[in-house]
């Protein structure tokens, strides 16, 4: 648990934070200069706040009242940032170990080959920084982090940057340290889409304020925090697990609770786990299951939520798991939408993005 | 070749040259550091002071020098005391050119520190490492080329200086001699052409072997 109560003023920005962490994995969440830098600084060490307390597991790494500032080297926290911060002067190898061989062997609790096998990194081990490519150089500043042993890891955007096929690449390896070195982890990204995909627990800041600490659909449940979230498209991210592939349909079938969820064609053996988006406003509601149309998923639902914002509607489904449907104001009073009851959502399957693959 | 005498004046020369980059590189880093990296009251006043040596006359450094260091001087009695002579002495020389080449050596210095960029020295912080590591495993590594660039003016300032030794230590053969006050010495008798003309050929070897000593020590850090 990482409990954080400080005040930091920088310029004429303020940053004031109140906040408890229990999750294993946040998300971060808000537009840039909201001060999530900030924040991640003053965890690290990196930064020191004005006021406040910090503290990690019953550790208080820093405290105004009492006068205590840890060292960042003491903290164990690691940090890596979309600008990987590489040294070098240093090999690859060389820079993978330079955490890992500060610390007491009793105290490593991974082994450099288990990094190195892990992020696939064994290719790299003898070349210096800067003849890798963007995506390698992620996954060498990750496996330096991760061999200096953190009890706490902080991603600053790491996946800034990088093109949508890297990003796909890259999301499975933060998934191994999440879930096989259980790392507990604060992801921060003005991406929804990226943290849905690593966590569902998210906290929101904006210009220096937490304006909300929960769930993805508590959050957005909450009518003012809407229009932050719809900076970017709303989409859903669902795990599906892969049914059958590649026949001459053209598409994928996957498994969504009872539901048989068609995606577009995609290389993947049948029977793994798969994360897929879908954009809240290419969801249709029906409320009769329509016939001759080319869509090819009508998904059963029942209506849990309707949450109105200014002039747009947001619909939640229960579809044997929740999804969010963006609709006019209009729309839900002519459809007279109302809560509990049956209607069916419409997904064009080539309306769903192909996430990364998960395990289980 | 070389008479005795010349040879002398060569060894000298360098001797006093490779102290004045030894003497000069530890506080330059120390104080490279200090302005590149941290923010402090007279910081500006301080580094001119560091530079004067650069804008002053030589020759007012060396009387400076011999008013402060010098048997008569300021300080005289404390280094009697001690036992310590610079004026007339080997050391004394490679007191007035480190003096004279400080503020090159300061200067190559600090712009490398200033260029290692401070994310990479945060990063190693997180990593575990304490700041004096981080200093010396990240920051003066990221330096080096700088640092030989620093010693290799220091070296070559030192190997130049005429006015501000002359004026501390003088000119005794065999103690305080290097090659430019050798050469000037030489021009002011009568035959003494011919050995001008080998401390000048061997002065353009050194310069040059020192030249390229130093790029290729910087090509190689910096190929990576």
């Amino acid at each position: 648990m990482l409990r954080i109560d400080i005040e930091k003023s920088l310029n004429d920005f303020q940053l004031c934070a109140d906040l408890i962490l229990d999750a294993p994995t946040t998300g971060l969440y808000g537009p840039s200069g909201a001060g999530k830098t900030t924040l991640l600084d003053c965890i690290s060490g990196l930064n020191e706040p004005d006021r406040g307390e910090i503290i990690r597991e019953g550790q208080v790494l820093f405290s105004s009242l009492h006068g205590v500032v840890l060292a960042p080297e003491k903290r164990r926290i690691g940090y890596v940032a979309q600008d990987e911060r590489l040294f070098p002067h240093l090999l690859v190898r060389e820079n993978l170990r330079y955490g890992h061989d500060l610390l007491p062997p009793n105290r490593r609790r991974f082994s450099f080959e288990q990094a190195v096998e892990l992020l696939e990194l064994g290719t790299l081990l003898d070349r210096y920084p800067k003849f890798l490519s963007g995506g390698e150089r992620r996954r060498v500043a990750l496996g330096r982090a991760i061999l200096a042993s953190p009890e706490l890891l902080l991603l600053d955007e790491p996946l800034a940057g990088l093109d949508q096929a890297l990003k796909g690449r890259i999301i499975p390896y933060l998934n191994h340290i999440r879930i096989d070195l259980q790392i507990p982890m604060i992801y921060v990204s003005h991406s929804l889409s990226e943290i849905l995909e690593l966590t569902d627990n998210i906290i929101v800041i904006e210009k220096g304020k937490i304006l909300a600490n929960g769930s993805f659909f508590s959050l957005m449940s909450k009518p003012e925090l809407l229009p932050l979230f719809d900076r970017q498209r709303v989409e859903n991210i669902i795990r599906v697990r892969v049914e059958a592939s590649g026949d001459r349909s053209g598409l994928c079938r996957a498994r969504l609770c009872e539901h048989t969820l068609k995606i577009p064609y995609c290389r993947i053996t049948p029977g793994q786990f798969l994360l897929v988006g879908i954009h809240a406003d290419d969801v249709i509601i029906s409320l009769e299951r329509p016939v001759g149309m080319s869509i090819r998923n009508v998904i059963k639902g029942q209506i849990l939520q309707i949450v109105e914002n200014d002039s747009v509607g947001w619909v939640h489904v229960d579809i044997g798991q929740r999804i969010v449907a963006k609709l006019t104001l209009e729309a839900i009073e002519e459809m007279r939408i109302s809560l509990n009851q049956d209607v069916y959502c419409l997904i064009k399957t080539h309306s769903i993005r192909i996430g990364p693959r998960v395990d289980q | 070749m070389l008479t005795v005498e010349e040879l002398e004046v060569i060894l000298l020369s360098l001797r006093v040259a490779l102290c004045c980059v030894l003497v000069t590189l530890p506080p330059a880093v120390v104080l490279g550091w200090l302005l590149a990296r941290c923010n402090f009251p007279f910081k500006l006043f301080l580094d001119g002071i560091f530079h004067l040596p650069l804008v002053l006359p030589p020759v007012v450094v060396g009387y400076l020098l011999l008013i402060s260091f010098g048997r008569q001087g300021i300080w005289g009695p404390w280094l009697d005391f001690f036992d310590i002579q610079f004026a007339f002495d080997w050391k004394g020389a490679v007191i007035s050119s480190s003096v004279v080449a400080f503020p090159l050596v300061l200067r190559a210095v600090r712009l490398a520190i200033e260029d290692v960029d401070p994310k990479l020295e945060r990063i190693a912080r997180t990593l575990g490492a304490s700041s004096v590591r981080v200093f010396f495993t990240i920051t003066l590594r990221l330096a080096m080329p700088g640092l030989i660039v620093g010693s290799l003016l220091a070296f070559a300032r030192s190997m130049g200086e005429f006015g501000a030794t002359i004026t501390f230590v003088s000119n005794i053969a065999g103690e305080t001699r290097t090659i430019p006050t050798a050469i000037y010495t030489y021009l002011n008798q009568p035959d003494g052409e011919m050995a001008v003309l080998r401390l000048a050929t061997f002065s353009i070897i050194i310069s040059l072997i020192a030249l390229v000593a130093s790029e290729w020590s910087v090509k190689r850090l910096r190929k990576r």
